[in-house]
């Protein structure tokens, strides 16, 4: 690269600091509805969350559970004439519910961008990679097309892509799948935006290569400063990644707090539930401790609380389970997590099953 | 055992030709899918073939239910060779070696019925004359759902209902073998532990062998005897349970294990310590010379790109099996290796 393109290259992890712990994303009271022939599917509840700069917060939950149909309101990628949107999302302090597509284009890549499960169909495959990442550069930078196609073989090289430059004037078809993720992060990242949103990014992947690219995402994490947010339904991968957690189920948060914390010790049915259905690394079991029976239809949800057809713990609170819904609290005796049940001493309910179990 | 296995696969090959133009010649060429395979099942026993995509391990599950024909190599059913077996006599062998597949959606007709899905193979094979309908409703319960059920159609199911559908259809003709393949990868992780105790239950009341093709190491560990490491279409690693997931020898099986994100860390347990391969795995149209993961392998020296290692019997045997008797072993590797700091057994505090 010439030195006077070089010099016009802002350093990437220049721009606007990025203030580690500041809130990027602030989400109320959000729900996200799709009027259809058959009804109304409430996708999305009452969803409060918050994200921060230079941590990630996972958002974990079945599919159905509105992890990605909230993120993608985050990005204005609802058809807005076939979905309703109440409540508020604020990325760093503008109101998004509500905005024009102009605010979104002027946002996207800029200030939140999303990297998708399946890297093989969301990059176009008539563009070279590196013509893919420079576009998104020069849309939001004016700058001249060498410096933006500088700029894309500098980011290849940043997320670990041997031999950047022959890369970049390849397309997504010669590209493996885990090369291709990493095309979708650097694509991401190219605008240093405050916020990455990462829906399923290793699901499509190998295990070997996903532990490449989760290590990839929490590198640049710490070196960018911006906040990730993390949708996925693997509660190990939560486990290595994440800082915070909000657990979803049938459109509604049922807990939050810090992830280390929720998965050593849930809070509430539902978290406990899938925590004990995996297969445990270090003990044979004869069975899997399963819940039983499926998700709700989100065309009609349960009365009271979503999660109580499949709750193990409804007798200690009886009728209130399915005749109300349990509103949002801070958990008893926890610090720093909130739930959604009406169990009176959950985290001792919780005690007392695992001790039933292991007796 | 001294009796004869159940299935027995030897050096079993298939390649996939194509022609590729390479400048103005066209060249013959061949992806190696499945490049000298041999494993052994018993009746009632468990073999899980892990390994990452384009290892080869569906392409094995296919020739051994012989949905695809081998280039070479011998796949012996109850002392039976099949592996060309003709299509007219196919059916023979459907009646006892029967498939689960991943996707519930796709695998089922959505325009028949469910009874109506089951029922085919009871005609096909001329079983339960004249009370079909009776032992598809017997069928429905077996696998939890409800035999009222019998004329809806696929659509009007949830994946893991589908899944049961499956299993339901693959259990139709009573089989001695079932090959399934990522029976559970599609589903949610609360619909996953379902069919994991529905199919071992199923193994254990009918005393069913299977071959279980999964990613998920956690999951096969839960349902496996026996597992099979696959890299690029050989086995390089081969063993029982505890074998392979507490004393593995070969440094690919090492890398897979510690690659898997581990639950335990949130439960205040250190990460174990990470291998971090390079790179991806090596096209299987060429793959690399000797040892095929040599390319991404740490321990690599001269002899592993000129000297294929075979898969052999460990020779580090005999230490702290913890009281087990150690089975059958098998490792490919020219410096094969016990690596117990990574693969320590974490415990899980009280």
């Amino acid at each position: 690269m010439s030195a006077a393109i070089a010099d016009q290259l802002p350093d990437a992890t220049q721009g606007e600091a990025h203030h580690s712990g500041d809130v990027v994303l602030d989400v109320k009271d959000l729900s996200i509805a799709f009027p259809t022939e058959e009804g109304v599917v409430r996708a999305v509840s009452n969803l409060t969350y918050q994200a921060r700069l230079g941590r990630t917060l996972a958002i974990v939950g079945e599919s159905g559970s509105g992890k990605s149909v909230s993120s993608m309101a985050v990005l204005g990628l609802h058809n807005m004439k076939r979905t309703r949107i109440t409540g508020s999302i604020k990325l760093d302090g503008e109101e998004l519910v509500g905005a024009p597509q102009s605010t979104f284009q002027r946002i996207r890549s800029r200030q939140v961008a999303m990297v998708f499960q399946d890297p093989q169909s969301s990059l176009h495959p008539f563009y070279k990679i590196g013509d893919q990442i420079a576009e998104a550069y020069r849309t939001h930078h004016r700058v001249s097309r060498a410096v933006g196609r500088a700029r894309a073989v500098e980011m290849l090289d940043r997320v670990g892509i041997p031999n950047p430059k022959r890369r970049a004037k390849q397309y997504p078809h010669e590209f493996s799948g885990g090369m291709r993720q990493r095309a979708m992060i650097a694509l991401g990242l190219v605008n240093n935006p405050k916020l990455l949103i990462a829906d399923e990014p290793t699901t499509a992947l190998d295990v070997t290569v996903q532990a490449q690219i989760l290590d990839l995402i929490n590198d640049l994490r710490k070196e960018f400063g911006s906040g990730v947010v993390l949708i996925t339904h693997d509660l190990a991968v939560v486990a290595e990644t994440a800082d915070d957690i909000v657990v979803m189920y049938a459109g509604r948060l049922v807990e939050k707090g810090d992830a280390k914390e929720v998965l050593a010790h849930p809070a509430h049915p539902y978290t406990y539930g899938l925590l004990q259905s995996l297969p445990s690394p270090t003990e044979e079991q004869e069975e899997l401790k399963a819940i039983k029976g499926a998700p709700p239809s989100l065309l009609a949800l349960p009365p009271g609380c979503s999660f109580h057809p499949r709750c193990t713990f409804k007798d200690l609170v009886g009728e209130r389970c399915w005749t109300e819904v349990p509103e949002w609290r801070a958990a008893p005796g926890l610090a720093n997590r909130q739930i959604r049940c009406h169990l009176e001493d959950p985290v001792g309910a919780i005690a007392a099953d695992e001790e039933a179990n292991r007796g | 055992m001294g009796d004869t296995p159940l299935l027995e696969v030897t050096d079993l090959v298939r390649h996939f030709p194509f022609r590729e133009v390479q400048g103005l010649r066209m060249v013959k060429a061949n992806v190696r899918a499945v490049d000298g395979v041999g494993f052994t099942v018993s009746q009632g026993q468990t073999l899980g073939l892990v390994g990452e995509s384009g290892c080869g391990k569906s392409t094995t599950a296919r020739l051994v239910t012989r949905l695809d024909t081998p280039t070479s190599g011998r796949i012996v059913f109850e002392g039976r060779d099949i592996t060309f077996l003709k299509e007219s006599r196919l059916r023979e062998i459907r009646r006892d070696i029967q498939m689960i597949f991943q996707d519930p959606y796709s695998s089922l007709n959505p325009r028949h019925t469910i009874g109506s899905i089951l029922t085919t193979p009871l005609k096909v094979h001329g079983l339960h004359k004249g009370r079909e309908k009776q032992r598809v409703k017997e069928l429905l319960e077996l696998v939890g759902l409800n035999p009222e059920h019998i004329n809806r159609y696929p659509s009007e199911f949830s994946g893991g209902q589908r899944q049961r559908i499956g299993i339901a259809r693959a259990l139709a003709v009573e089989p001695k073998l079932i090959i399934a393949d990522e029976p559970v990868s599609a589903l949610d992780v609360s619909i996953q532990a379902q069919v994991m105790n529905l199919l071992a239950k199923l193994r254990d009341d009918f005393g069913l062998a299977f071959i279980f093709v999964a990613h998920d190491l956690g999951v096969v560990r839960h349902f496996c005897d026996q597992v099979a490491v696959m890299y690029l279409g050989k086995i390089v690693e081969y063993g029982d349970r505890h074998g392979i997931y507490e004393r593995a020898e070969h440094p690919y099986t090492q890398a897979l294990l510690s690659a898997a994100p581990d639950i335990n860390v949130a439960r205040g347990i250190a990460p174990k310590e990470r291998i971090r391969l390079v790179g991806d795995v090596p096209s299987p149209i060429d793959p690399p010379s000797g040892c095929r993961f040599r390319t991404r392998c740490w321990k690599a020296q001269e002899i592993c790109a000129t000297q294929e290692p075979p898969l052999i019997a460990s020779t580090n045997d005999q230490q702290s099996t913890g009281g087990r008797e150690r089975g059958v072993h098998l490792q490919a590797c020219h410096f094969p290796e016990v690596k117990t700091d990574i693969l320590a057994e974490v415990e899980t505090p009280a």
